[in-house]
């Protein structure tokens, strides 16, 4: 195999995959070449297997069709629309209609959130695309994804200054000022450790020239991010409460100790105050009502801690100001956080219980036809099911916004036999009905000849055989092929244990071999399979194959060479 | 089960009663209700089952690895005469690896995704072993070997993210493995494996027990796999064990019809593509709020109105079937043979007796099932 070429697709293809290449850098400057020139392609409610040996490639190659991560180079076409070249938004927009089924069921499911949710996702991602997609949205994400990796590569200096300037700003406190400052009144001894357990933020604050910027927006990240960090799967709901409580007491006990420190600060505490505090609530406002365009993405938990960050920062601003005019700001901020508490509250729960309420019906459904009953199911969350249970959601998942297409990842590997067969005859089912269009990557190719309408057998990255089922099974033209099939186990305790090991390891993905990249394993290599890279070919109607001596049609194999495929690469 | 002569005298596991219940939102689930059997040492036991019929939860019962809270775990489960109801965490900690280990069914979630595989692979050998960082390494390169894994020494210094599904589920595989444990409780151990792999894996599965007498216990839906690598089998259905026999006898002679309608689902290579897939008609039972009777009778085609009300004991096959003399019989080539004589069930109109050929008759006859041997009233 180890074949390029296209000679297997088809002009009126709905999803069409042209020379995928998916290449990972390794350790030592090296590349794994994990997918190198995989063509497909899929006709409106047809079901394409993907068959191979564990790491070939197919999980890669069903992701670069979803853009997850984007392929190094190629075309993925979804009704005429090229894929690779749309931006992260215009993607978001196609996902609705082109799903994705994870091999690793329960880790694909978001621990924290309830099963309704999960499975109601892709819709509201729907509905938010045709109804309220904002400028606003976009640059909210921009900056979440721009803060996120820049804080994860801050993390480490980050805390390294951090700990430096905490460091550095006690003994400032201690030697310099202590006994002037109590001298003045205001740096009473319970101050002392007030100001060291409030100094990270403050310490931010005084970091760089945009002292006030970088520090409350890391501030409010690390807040926001706290409760995320602290969730896992062990804790589930007590700790979203325990999490948003922390972040809740930690943001309120920081702020007043900043701002006992703070009030006690004559001259900067002046600076900070017009210029810093507005600046830090400016951002924050801003962050607020980022966050809120995309409430689901934000968290309920994340739009909480900004408001009350938000607050608590209104309050310092307010308290430094003088006489009248601390009146009328108080006043005014009062007025603005009872609208904008009021707003928040209307968009967002409102919004989300509307949505909610509105999905339901849906998200029954589909649980449902996956044969999981939804009066137990709802409310729970994915790590309270079985294996084959988080399976069957991710599946759920995947149909509730009745997509074009879904690449499913071994859809039914930890299903029992009748319950993979309730879902493989609703695939079917759904296939006739609404011309769901499937590709289908599974071990068991027991189903996925039952499934497929064509199957395309990889190897080490590239494709050996692209056919239709019953004649490949019958008659496999690729000897990778051919060994595949030799190794199924069969359910008689009488039987012999499948005797077809193919021989040898699996080559380096880094340093694929030349020419054929079956040729280190294959019964009949010859020496044409080292120098020469076999071209996709048909060798008999609706049946292709890379190989140069296929074991099927008897057609002189050096028919079809072409410039191109003497070529080769080596 | 009782031991056979020749056998050690005491099984090296020992489950009686164990009932797991998760106190839900929606009330109490008893994910598995009262499962009794035993395993001896160098056997291999099959369970096969319902999706969410209690198998990994049984395991994790077994192995003591139930989440902390709102969850109850009681019964017997006796280790090599050890209790291990009783084990406090220090002492579990030490049972888990030399002793039990477990692979789990979710190998991405069983990961930890921050530590280099070879750490992960090695860490069990540095505690339970008291190896260096070194000699855990190149024993943890060993073992990625043998679990065939490509390039292990590229894989060994990579995290869990980089590798495909089948690898991720390999590694799980060494982990368990790396301290040679008594018993391996193998939770779908193969799904993400293409054949050959597949075909690898158990290979090194059985030859860690005939090598060191390991016990397994394989949890799978691959009827193909337990056809060949177990001695006996269970299967279970909403908790319960509701049929236990020899891999031979329960392949042939099966009585619990549950069994017989999971067997006919299987889709056959051999079957033409698109092939309409046999199914068990009905949803299967709400683990919250379980009706009296066998829990099997609404999607049963065989039901009768005792079904729906009492539920069937499991019991013992009442006469010697011709399996079982057949088993006796043919079990000289080596295979351990313990368990090949019990054939117990829960049911009461058993598969391939009068009795459950009248009662299908009844059925069809009031219309509850179709003549083709359907349920359509599945009440
Ligand atoms: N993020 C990554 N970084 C580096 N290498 C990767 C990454 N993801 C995948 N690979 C490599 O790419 C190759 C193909 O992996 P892929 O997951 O596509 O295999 P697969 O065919 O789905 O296998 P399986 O059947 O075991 O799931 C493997 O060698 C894998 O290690
Ligand atoms: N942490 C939990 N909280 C509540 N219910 C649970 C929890 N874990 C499992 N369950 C329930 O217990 C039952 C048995 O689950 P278990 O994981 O043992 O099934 P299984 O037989 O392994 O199924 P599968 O083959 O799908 O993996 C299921 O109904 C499941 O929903
Ligand atoms: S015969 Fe040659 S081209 Fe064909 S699979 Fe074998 S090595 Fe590859
Ligand atoms: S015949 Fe009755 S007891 Fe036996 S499985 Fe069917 S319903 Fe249960
Ligand atoms: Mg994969
Ligand atoms: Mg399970």
């Amino acid at each position: 195999m180890a074949g390029s070429g296209n000679a297997h697709l088809r002009p009126d293809a709905l999803l069409s995959a042209r020379d995928l290449v998916v290449e990972f850098p390794a350790a030592g400057g090296r590349t794994v070449y994990a997918v190198s020139g995989v063509s497909l392609d899929l006709a409106e409610g047809e079901t394409l297997g993907l068959v191979g040996e564990s790491g070939c490639g197919k999980s890669t190659t069903g992701r670069a069709i979803l853009q997850l991560p984007r392929p190094t180079s190629g075309t993925v076409q979804l009704a005429g629309q090229e894929l690779t070249e749309l931006d992260e938004d215009a993607i978001r927009e196609v996902r609705p209609r082109l799903q994705m089924i994870y091999q690793d069921p329960i880790s694909s499911l978001n621990p924290r959130r309830r099963v309704r949710d999960i499975v109601a996702e892709p819709l509201f991602i729907a509905l938010e695309n045709v109804s309220r997609r904002t400028a606003m949205a976009v640059w909210q994400e921009r900056i979440g994804e721009l803060l996120q990796s820049l804080l994860r590569r801050a993390a480490a200096p980050l805390r390294i200054v951090g700990r430096l300037a905490s460091v550095a700003f006690v003994l400032w406190i201690l030697s310099e000022t202590v006994e002037d400052r109590a001298a003045e009144g205001w740096l009473g001894w319970t101050q002392v450790p007030a100001a060291i357990i409030g100094f990270p933020t403050l310490a931010l604050l005084l970091l760089a020239g945009a002292i006030a910027l970088l520090g409350g927006l890391i501030w409010v990240l690390l807040a926001v991010m706290l409760p995320f960090g602290l969730m896992s799967r062990q804790f589930g709901e007590v700790s979203s409460a325990v999490g948003l409580a922390g972040v809740v007491v930690t943001t309120g006990a920081s702020a007043f100790m900043l701002w006992r420190t703070w009030s006690s600060f004559g001259g900067w505490a002046k600076w900070l105050n017009s210029g810093g505090l507005i600046l830090l609530t400016a951002v924050l406002a801003v962050w607020l009502v980022l966050s809120l365009a995309k409430p689901e993405r934000a968290g309920a938990s994340g739009v909480a801690t900004t408001l009350s960050a938000m607050v608590v920062l209104q309050v310092f601003y307010v308290a430094g100001l003088d006489g009248g005019i601390k009146l009328a700001v108080l006043v005014a901020s009062a007025v603005v956080d009872a609208l904008l508490f009021r707003w928040v509250l209307r968009r967002y729960r409102v919004n989300r219980d509307a949505e909610r309420e509105r999905a339901e019906p849906r998200v029954r459904e589909v649980l449902e036809y996956v044969g999981i009953n939804p009066d137990d199911a709802m409310d729970r969350r994915p790590w309270e099911f079985s294996g084959g249970q988080a399976q069957r959601l991710s599946i759920a998942r995947a149909l509730v916004s009745v997509p074009q297409v879904i690449i499913c990842d071994e859809p039914v590997s930890s299903l029992d036999v009748s319950v993979q067969a309730q879902i493989l005859n609703l695939l079917e089912d759904l296939k006739n009905l609404m011309g769901l269009t499937l590709v289908f990557i599974a071990h068991d190719l027991a189903v996925v000849k039952n499934v497929s309408d064509r199957v395309a057998v990889m190897y080490l990255g590239k494709l050996c055989e692209v056919s239709e089922p019953d004649a490949m099974f019958e008659e496999p033209a690729h000897p990778y092929t051919e060994l595949l099939l030799a190794a199924i186990p069969q359910p008689d305790p009488e039987a012999e244990l499948g005797s077809g090991r193919i021989g040898g390891e699996l080559p380096s993905p880094m340093d694929p071999p030349s020419g054929c990249r079956f040729r280190t394993r294959c019964p009949h290599a010859a020496q044409r399979c080292i120098d020469e890279e076999p071209e996709m070919r048909e060798i008999a109607p609706g049946r292709f194959v890379a190989c140069h001596t296929p074991l099927v049609g008897e057609t002189a194999p050096v028919r079809v060479e072409t410039a191109s495929a003497s070529r080769g690469e080596s | 089960m009782p031991d056979l002569p020749g056998s050690d005298a005491r099984p090296l596991l020992d489950v009686a009663e164990l009932r797991t219940t998760f106190h839900t939102a929606v009330g109490p689930l008893v994910a598995v209700d009262g499962v009794e059997w035993s395993l001896s040492r160098g056997a291999r036991l099959g369970v096969v089952g319902e999706s969410g019929s209690g198998k990994s939860v049984m395991s994790r019962s077994i192995m003591r690895l139930l989440p902390k809270s709102r969850v109850t775990s009681t019964g017997n489960v006796s280790f090599d005469g050890i209790d291990m109801m009783s084990l406090g965490r220090r002492e579990l900690l030490e049972m888990w690896g030399p002793q039990l280990a477990m692979v789990f069914q979710d190998p991405l979630g069983s990961l930890n995704p921050v530590m280099k595989i070879g750490k992960q692979v090695g860490e069990g050998l540095r505690v339970h072993r008291d190896l260096s960082a070194r000699a855990a390494r190149s024993a943890a390169l060993d073992l990625l070997e043998e679990v065939g894994i490509p390039e292990p020494h590229r894989r060994i210094d990579e995290y869990p993210h980089q590798l495909s599904g089948g690898m991720r589920q390999r590694i799980v595989i060494a982990i368990a493995l790396a301290c040679s444990p008594r018993l391996l409780i193998a939770d779908e151990p193969t799904t993400a494996l293409d054949v050959t792999v597949q075909a690898q894996i158990l290979d090194l599965l059985e030859a860690e027990r005939a090598e060191r007498n390991m016990s397994l216990v394989l949890i799978t839906h691959d009827l193909g796999i337990v056809a060949g690598r177990t001695d006996e089998i269970i299967v279970m259905y909403a908790g319960r064990i509701v049929e236990r026999a020899s891999t031979k006898t329960l392949f042939r002679d099966m009585k619990m019809p549950y069994t017989e309608a999971l067997f006919r689902s299987i889709p056959k290579v051999t079957d033409d593509s698109h092939a309409r897939l046999e199914i068990i008609g009905g949803q299967p039972p709400t683990m919250t709020s379980l009706d009296p009777g066998c829990k099997f009778a609404p999607r049963c085609k065989y039901a009768q109105d005792l079904c729906f009300a009492e539920e069937p004991a499991l019991i013992e096959v009442p006469t010697p079937s011709p399996a079982r003399s057949r088993i006796t019989g043919s079990d000289d080539d080596g295979e351990p043979d313990v368990g090949a004589d019990t054939h117990l069930y829960r049911c009461f109109y058993p598969v391939g007796t009068d009795d459950a050929a009248e009662a299908l008759e009844r059925n069809i006859a009031s219309g509850r099932v179709s003549e083709a041997g359907v349920v359509i009233r599945t009440d």
